[in-house]
């Protein structure tokens, strides 16, 4: 291997990583907001590579059907929950924010389907489109079991992982897409190639990173998530409700999967459950961040990208071995350094 | 229903399914067989994730490992198979223990996040070695023979496989029935209490994760010798999730739970594919996947419990059998009366710039009562955990029984002969009071694993029950030795924490706070425990708030103030102590 | 054909062997869910289009009984079993993925039930050295073959490969080995890379430092175009070389510029409308084409879904003949004389191949069954 080739390969692992970025930070949003390990976080960003490629073709996406039916059924919970309580007067509420708004973006496609529509146009539909779905899941799934133990919210994760990927053939089929690239610049650095797509990639995810940044620092609803994070009940005798919190930061976090989705979409063919492996390997990046550290995770995440780069050229069959394989490490070097501290666990 | 009715239920169940072959339709007994081979996978899962509480995802890589091993001996370098269940079966038990040596220490979901990694990591691992065929997998697997006959068909294997699975089940509920087995059902929620009863929790979890994955293998031998090939796919993670779907359907705490949730998920897989076309036409694939999703989510949404605790609400109780009183465990010559037996010289703990502990010196001397006392924030607790080894001195010397104890782990120190209570009772609520006593014994017993799986134990294990059935007496809880713990009120429960203090046979019993929560009839029956236990030479450290309470009983009192020792003396000496008066009672007198 | 099924179903599950059946019945297991569906659902409308071709033998009625396997094998070989003991079929047919069929083939043999792979699979006989499946595709030795031949005419010394880390993979690797060798190609690397991965770049890098005279792309369908743009982007210009698992409109509208010019052995049927009248397929292939668009309303252009209309075909032939022998369906003696049936196809003329079945071999396809094809602005031009 000579310079140039390293070169070439930290570059492109750079850039992998910093799709891992956008998604491992929304992983580790979601965890500390709800303790929900959001394991089928990857296929929210496939959907938006799918949803994309689909309208530039001219189709109507899946998307539409599959938030349909998600906004009928979340309605359907919230409303069944108010009934039960006997709050009909937050019927029309309930309504607005389950039925109206995720139908909105969808009912907005369903006419601009088969019209070609620019590209920012075409990505903010998509973005639009996908955003809703991560919390009406979090409606549907996680809210009545909101109290249960990290444990268990983790296999119900795996299990709606599940679930989504038969929607996402059901909704999608079985074919890969890959979308038209957002860029078609090619830049000679120094006698290196680099490819616009690369560095829109590694803008977007500076610039979310930044931005995210901003938000938690500056913003009331941002300091509101923190103090979640920290110290659930603490976050709600202050009057912070630990409901919407949570669907703030599902929001938010499939916003990052979103993008993600988009930036990756002309890169490579996403399949219906490409989110999968995408999520896993964003979701190493977040367990080096120890499901608590921005910063962390973010480094953790450009690390997988570098290590799967490399690995790709010395030892391609071996990749994904090699990074799952790292985890362990990972982890053990985690537990010891923060050995001692471990709570006691709570009794089932 | 009695044991005897019992073993005939049993007996019938097993005779039915001797029969099943000659009952039930061809495919139906290939619907068993699988059912038999998933049961073993899912028994380990139940033993490590429902009972010992190590959720694991990675179950299928170790039936993997089994499956690829014997594949290989077989099919490639032409041996037997029962040769293949030897090496998988040590294969898988090396690959496991060496896993769980890197990756028990991680707490939590951290430990289930390592599985999916291993999981994955080993899934790649078969797709990728040459040798094991990449991912077209090894075909042509010789069929198992017995005496030069082949068990090719269904019909054949099929009784292999539930031997396999009924020997499994009856060791298994053997092992949790044992000495080891107890401190197994203990892991779940914590290790501050195995490891004041003088279990070491990560031996204890190793080996059970050993055993998880040993019954893993023999699910895998079994499967690749079913099937004759093997290829990556049904060694995934998906497949390990598939697995505990099946113990959460059946019940994980359940042994019994593997083979319902088996058997449950099977046959309403093979009905799901019957009956979605008819439904759906064309959508069939993908509905299967999803309705298999919903239906989980909604059962742990719903019913995290499983079946078998649900099933067990409308079938009779088996009746417990009391133990029958034969010998007794050995007991402790204890130390003289009067003579020094834990000294604390300097004791000082600091957590960041707060000392909590500080430069604090006492003794305790054989039969005696010693009260430690002191406001909120004094730093009793923290003494009490430097002592018991719950937390690390920073700087000075405890010495027990003449012995150094300073750096010793929290089971060591139990061993020497120290035992506790503690102030937030911590309990297995699932299990009986009998089991949570006989905990306390684990440290005067010696029968290992083996021995409980093979019931070789039963002599010591009589012993020791007689020994907790006294325990019990003691603090008048005998009547109820087979009620579960989570259902004794809390005045109950701290008694039957004593009581597992006592089984261990201390030398010291050190109490957390044994009065809180206790109306005023109980408390005097408490202090008349530790009036007798005195009385028969046990030295006892006490903690408490309720002054009249520590006043009435103890010999002497040590009163903390800001993590310092404010005074010592007998009752009469500390309540006229100007200091304690102004300090602790708040300068009222 | 819903209501037999139901029957089948309440009668299995009361636990009673269902009486055999007087029709002819054959099972049929491909993948609609799971990585194996993009081919799995090809399967399956070639399967609707064979239908429609021809469902009876003579005067007797053929009942198809399909069932998903996931694309994992052990739901694979539950659904063969399930075939066979519950619907007791006469023929298994399956699967979209090489080692579902695989697993399928142990099955087949123990349970005495013959069986067309649609999946190219190498095949074993059993212990009593009986073989009861034969295998509809080319072997992929065969493909390769074809292939690195064409490499030799052109004038290729040395290639670098890469393909999925997958059984295909596995597949096309092993098989460039053997006629490289015979043709003198030395082969430089054998890169892989996942499905799912976002980049090649490493791989593709590697591949170029060892400077290639050709690229033989092991990949299949969509994502079979990420090596061609990385070597594209990377300055490669020369010659790339595939399989037919390359033969897909995705691969082409993905791929673009860098796709062009692959040439890639294929299946006549691929290029019906372009070959000679007098070649074996043209007839045969046109009518599978009008059939495809009649039974899916749509057309079709693309070699998977002409193996299970193939299949069928070598299917009704040796049905044909086996009715003749007088055993009656359902039973043991008809598994056997549709066996005997099978591996005695001579010279059947189906879409891919002239077929030609022996007792002692699952392969019954010559050279004949290939073609090369390139791609043409975007379209797969026949190349003799």
């Amino acid at each position: 291997m000579n310079g140039e080739i390293a070169a070439i390969l930290a570059m492109d692992g750079i850039a992998s990583g910093a799709i891992y970025v956008l998604i491992g930070l929304g992983l580790v949003l979601i965890f500390a907001v709800t303790r929900v390990i959001f394991v089928p976080f990857g296929d929210i960003a496939a959907f938006t590579a799918l949803t994309l490629a689909s309208l530039e073709t001219g189709g109507r996406p899946g998307t539409v059907g599959l938030v349909a039916v998600l906004a009928v059924l979340a309605t359907a919970v919230e409303a069944t929950a108010l009934a039960r309580n006997r709050a009909f007067d937050r019927l029309p509420r309930a309504l607005l924010f389950y039925l109206v708004l995720p139908l909105i973006p969808a009912v907005a496609v369903w006419f601009a389907a088969g019209t070609t529509l620019s590209m920012p146009i075409r990505i903010v539909l998509s973005l639009a489109l996908v955003l809703p779905i991560a919390p009406l899941l979090d409606r549907i799934v996680f809210r009545p079991i909101a109290d249960a133990s990290v444990l268990l919210l983790l296999t119900v994760a795996v299990a709606l992982h599940f679930a989504l990927s038969g929607l996402g053939l059901m909704f999608f089929g079985p074919e890969g897409v890959r979308t038209k690239p957002l860029t078609d610049a090619v830049f000679d650095v120094a006698g290196l190639i680099v490819n616009g797509q690369m560095l829109l990639i590694l803008a977007a995810s500076i610039v979310f990173c930044g931005l995210l940044f901003l938000y938690f620092e500056f913003t009331i609803q941002g300091k509101a998530l923190r103090a979640t994070a920290v110290n659930r009940v603490g976050a709600r005798l202050v009057g912070i409700r630990p409901t919407s919190t949570g669907t703030i930061a599902y929001l938010l976090a499939s916003l990052l999967a979103g993008i993600s989705g988009v930036l990756i979409a002309p890169v490579t063919t996403i399949f219906y459950d490409s989110g999968f492996l995408l999520g896993l390997k964003a979701f190493v990046g977040a367990i080096i961040g120890a499901m608590v550290s921005y910063p962390v995770t973010a480094l953790g995440a450009v690390m997988v990208g570098l290590l799967e780069s490399f690995t790709s050229f010395w030892l391609s069959a071996y990749k994904e071995v090699l990074v799952f394989s790292l985890l362990i490490p990972v982890l053990l070097w985690r537990s010891l350094s923060f050995g001692g501290s471990e709570e006691e666990e709570a009794e089932e | 229903m009695t044991r005897l009715q019992f073993h005939l239920v049993s007996a019938a169940g097993v005779l039915l399914l001797a029969l099943a072959p000659a009952l039930l339709s061809p495919f139906s007994i290939t619907l068993m067989n699988f059912i038999g081979i998933y049961a073993l996978a899912v028994l380990g899962l139940v033993l490590l994730s429902g009972i010992g509480g190590m959720l694991s995802f990675g179950q299928a890589a170790f039936v993997g490992i089994a499956a690829y091993a014997t594949a290989w001996l077989t099919v490639k370098a032409g041996y037997s198979p029962w040769i293949g269940l030897v090496v998988g079966v040590v294969l898988t038990g090396l690959v496991a223990a060496i896993l769980g040596a890197v990756t028990l220490r991680l707490g939590g979901h951290f430990l289930s996040l390592s599985t999916i990694a291993w999981g994955l990591a080993t899934y790649f691992l078969f797709g990728n070695v040459p040798m094991l065929g990449q991912y077209n997998g090894i075909s042509e697997i010789p069929p198992i023979s017995i005496g030069g006959y082949a068990l090719a068909s269904s019909n054949s294997i099929y009784y292999l496989i539930w031997v396999f699975v009924i020997v499994s089940l009856a060791l298994s509920a053997n092992l949790l029935d044992s000495r080891e087995g107890r401190a197994v059902r203990a892991l779940r929620g914590g290790q501050v209490m195995t490891e004041s009863l003088g279990i070491n929790p990560f031996r204890v979890k190793l080996i059970t994760f050993v055993i998880a994955a040993l019954l893993s293998a023999l699910s895998g031998w079994l499967y690749a010798h079913m099937s004759r090939f093997v290829s990556p796919a049904p060694f995934d993670v998906s497949v390990g999730i598939l697995y505990l779907l099946m113990a959460m359907v059946g019940g994980m705490a359940y042994l019994s739970g593997a083979i319902v949730g088996a058997a449950v998920v099977t046959l309403l897989k093979n009905s799901i594919q019957d009956w979605l076309p008819v439904i759906s036409p064309g959508a069939s694939g993908q509905l299967e996947v999803i309705v298999f999703s919903v239906l989980f989510i909604l059962l742990l949404q719903r019913a995290r419990a499983g079946l078998v605790p649900f099933a067990l609400r409308w079938l009779p109780r088996v009746q417990p059998t009391p133990p029958i009183a034969s010998g007794s465990l050995a007991h402790r010559q204890q130390p003289e009366r009067g003579q020094p037996i834990l000294n604390v010289a300097g004791a000082t703990r600091r957590f960041g710039g707060l000392v909590a502990v500080d430069n604090v010196s006492f003794e305790v001397k054989a039969g005696e009562i010693l009260g430690l006392i002191g406001p909120n924030g004094a730093g009793k607790t923290t003494m009490f955990n430097l002592i018991t080894g719950a937390l690390p001195l920073n700087q000075g010397k405890i010495s027990f029984l003449g012995q150094d104890i300073s750096r010793r782990a929290q089971r060591q120190i139990a061993r020497a002969g120290i035992a506790r209570t503690f102030q937030h009772v911590k309990l297995r609520k699932t299990m009986t009071l009998l089991d949570t006593v006989l905990l306390g014994t684990y440290g005067r017993t010696s029968s290992g694993f083996f021995a409980g799986v093979l019931r070789l134990d039963r002599a010591e294990e009589a012993r020791a029950q007689a020994e907790a059935m006294r325990q019990l007496q003691r603090v008048g809880l005998a009547d109820r030795a087979f009620e579960l713990a989570g259902n004794l009120p809390l005045g109950n429960q701290r008694l039957l924490e004593i009581a597992r203090a006592l089984a261990a046979d201390p030398a010291l019993l050190m109490l957390d706070e044994p009065a809180a929560g206790l109306r005023a009839g109980e408390k005097a029956e408490l202090a008349h425990l530790l009036e007798a236990l005195r009385a028969e030479g046990l030295s006892i450290l006490l903690v408490e708030h309720d002054m009249d309470f520590v006043m009435g009983l103890v010999d002497r009192t040590v009163v903390m103030d800001f993590g310092a020792k404010l005074c010592e003396g007998t009752p009469a000496v500390v309540r006229s102590d100007p200091r304690v008066q102004e300090a602790y009672l708040g300068g009222v007198a | 054909m819903k209501n037999s099924i139901v029957a089948a179903v309440v009668a299995a599950s009361m636990g009673i062997a269902t009486a055999a059946q007087a029709e002819i019945t054959v099972g049929f297991i491909t993948s609609q869910s799971g990585p194996g569906s993009s081919i799995g659902v090809l399967y399956d409308r070639g399967m609707k289009a064979a239908i429609e071709y021809a469902s009876s033998v003579g005067a007797e009625k053929v009942k198809l009984i399909q069932l998903d396997d996931g694309s994992d094998p052990s739901t694979a070989t539950r659904n063969a079993r399930k075939l066979v003991e519950e619907s007791k079929v006469d023929l298994l047919i399956g699967t979209s993925t090489a080692a579902s069929t695989s697993a399928m083939v142990p099955i087949a043999n123990e349970l005495k039930v013959p069986m067309i792979a649609i999946s190219p699979i190498s095949v074993a006989a059993n212990e009593a050295g009986d073989r009861w499946a034969i295998v509809m595709p080319q072997p992929p030795t065969l493909m390769v073959k074809a292939v690195v031949d064409r490499m030799k005419r052109d004038g290729v010394k040395q290639f670098a490969y890469i393909g999925f880390s997958d059984a295909w993979g596995d597949l096309v690797y092993n098989g460039a080995q053997k006629p490289a060798e015979a043709d003198g190609l030395k082969i430089l690397t054998n890169e892989r890379y996942a499905r799912t991965d976002t980049s090649v770049t490493g791989q593709v890098l590697k591949m170029m430092a060892a400077k290639p005279d050709a690229v033989l792309l092991g990949g299949a369908a969509t994502q079979g175009a990420l090596p061609p743009l990385a070597l594209a982007e990377r300055g490669y210009k020369g010659p790339l070389y595939g399989t037919p698992a390359l033969l897909n409109t995705d691969f082409i509208r993905v791929g673009g510029k860098s796709v062009e010019g692959v040439q890639v052995s294929a299946g006549p049927v691929i290029v019906a409308e372009q070959l000679p009248d007098t070649h074996f397929s043209k007839k045969i292939s046109m009518d599978f084409r009008a059939a495809y668009q009649k039974a899916n309303g749509m057309p079709t252009s693309d070699g998977f879904s002409a193996y299970s209309f193939d299949a069928w075909l070598v299917f009704l032939d040796a049905a044909k003949r086996a009715m003749a022998t007088g055993a009656k369906p359902g039973t043991p003696e008809f598994r056997v004389a549709l066996k005997n049936a099978i591996f005695s196809t001579k010279d059947l003329v189906g879409t891919h191949a002239i077929y030609n079945y022996k007792p002692s071999d699952s392969y019954g396809v010559d050279e004949r069954s290939l073609v090369m094809v390139r791609l043409v602005n975007g379209q797969w031009k026949y190349e003799p």
